[in-house]
């Protein structure tokens, strides 16, 4: 277009090639003095209604989310007494007690928050107490039969429902895929070993460690 | 204190469109205006009014559009008697007509239709590209894409046209594609 010869020669005999030069400022001024289009104050208007619409949107999704993500992060670990009560309870479906001996209740301060999973720990010592103590009196008495289910029943409990945290992990740590069963979490400190040793010692007929531990862990 | 903001805003945004000024002032000249300050002057007055309407990226193509409005009504008023008396053709008496020019480019401009004309001159003398000087006559871009091709050959072969005025072959086959 640019090299056409019609163009060229047009462009040539332009008259005014040139902007004018214009002394503009008062022109402005005398212009600018009257009321302006009415609809530029509607536009703005919706513009800014639609802004405000969005930025308000905006601040409730992330109301929204950042509450979500509180909730799951407080309540996903730490649950309501309620909750805790309902694991203790589920719990005792799935673990033992010795003949005669009764779940006691569980009392919970009801402005309190506990670890989830803390209601089934709960059981899970309440249990591995009783059948110590039935093992206790099971030796006292002479009963063989009373010792070997005892020792079988807290053999199954510590292979089954007690795990030990990794070294350095924190008091409230949870395993990554916890257990469909009730468990309670022991720390690195070897706790368990020395339960084990306990349960060794009363095996080989020295009760004297678990009578300790009998007395020392009773519920009260 | 809203409205105090708003016409701020509508000022800010009227200064982009005034500075061409100049530039429609130059225009009118061009077309042969009486007043091209006056009528510039009237183009920025209406720009201002009718501000929501003037597109704020690119507000050339709407001042050229309102311009040649202005210009053709300044002709429509001066020359009533001409076209009331069916002398001369309407589009010759009411088109904003180029001044100052050699005789044979005149001659060759006049001989096309106004809307061809100007689309000529929007490219060549106001440097206009065929986007811009398309919405600045209210067509499509296609549509003056193909009127600018069809123009330039005419104005092509009027130039060519001897001093006698018979109009060569190529004028009248390119007259029966229709305008």
């Amino acid at each position: 277009m640019k090299t056409d010869p019609t163009i060229l020669r047009l462009r040539k005999a332009n008259p005014h090639p040139l902007p004018a030069t214009v002394d503009a400022a008062d022109l402005f001024a005398r212009i600018t003095e009257r009321r302006p289009d009415s609809r530029l104050r509607r536009r703005v208007t919706r513009r800014r209604r639609a802004l405000v619409l969005a930025v308000s949107f905006g601040v409730m999704a992330l109301l929204a989310s950042t509450a979500y993500a509180i909730s799951n992060w407080v309540f996903n670990s730490a649950v309501r007494p309620k909750v805790t009560k309902q694991e203790y309870r589920l719990a005792q479906h799935e673990l033992t007690l010795p003949p005669g001996v009764s779940w006691p209740t569980l009392n919970v301060d009801p402005n309190s928050v506990t670890s989830r999973g803390a209601g089934g720990g709960h059981a899970v010592l309440i249990s591995q107490n009783a059948w110590e103590c039935y093992w206790v009196k099971a030796i006292s008495r002479g009963d063989t039969a009373g010792q070997q289910r005892a020792q079988t029943e807290l053999d199954a409990l510590l292979a089954n429902n007690i795990l030990v945290a990794p070294a350095g992990a924190p008091e409230d740590w949870r395993p990554p895929n916890p257990p469909q069963v009730p468990y309670a979490v022991f720390a690195h400190d070897g706790g368990l070993e020395w339960v084990r040793k306990t349960y060794a010692l009363a095996a080989a007929g020295h009760p004297h460690r678990l009578a300790q531990t009998c007395r020392a862990n009773a519920p009260r | 204190m809203a409205l105090e903001i708003d016409r701020r805003s509508a000022e800010e945004r009227f200064r982009t469109v005034f500075a061409h000024l100049g530039t429609i002032t130059a225009y009118a000249r061009r077309r042969g205006s009486k007043d091209a300050d006056a009528l510039a002057a009237e183009v920025m007055t209406v720009a201002w009014r009718r501000l929501a309407d003037v597109p704020p990226g690119d507000p050339l193509p709407w001042l050229y559009g309102t311009a040649r409005n202005l210009v053709l009504a300044e002709r429509r008023l001066s020359a009533p008697a001409a076209r009331t008396s069916m002398r001369e053709p309407e589009r010759v008496a009411s088109a904003p007509e180029p001044h100052e020019l050699d005789p044979d480019l005149t001659r060759a401009l006049r001989s096309l239709s106004e809307i061809d004309r100007e689309a000529l001159l929007l490219v060549a003398w106001e440097d206009l590209a065929p986007s811009q000087a398309a919405k600045a006559l209210g067509i499509n871009p296609a549509a003056f894409r193909v009127r600018l091709l069809r123009a330039r050959r005419r104005l092509r072969a009027s130039l060519d046209l001897p001093a006698d005025g018979r109009p060569p072959a190529a004028l009248s086959q390119l007259d029966v594609e229709g305008t």
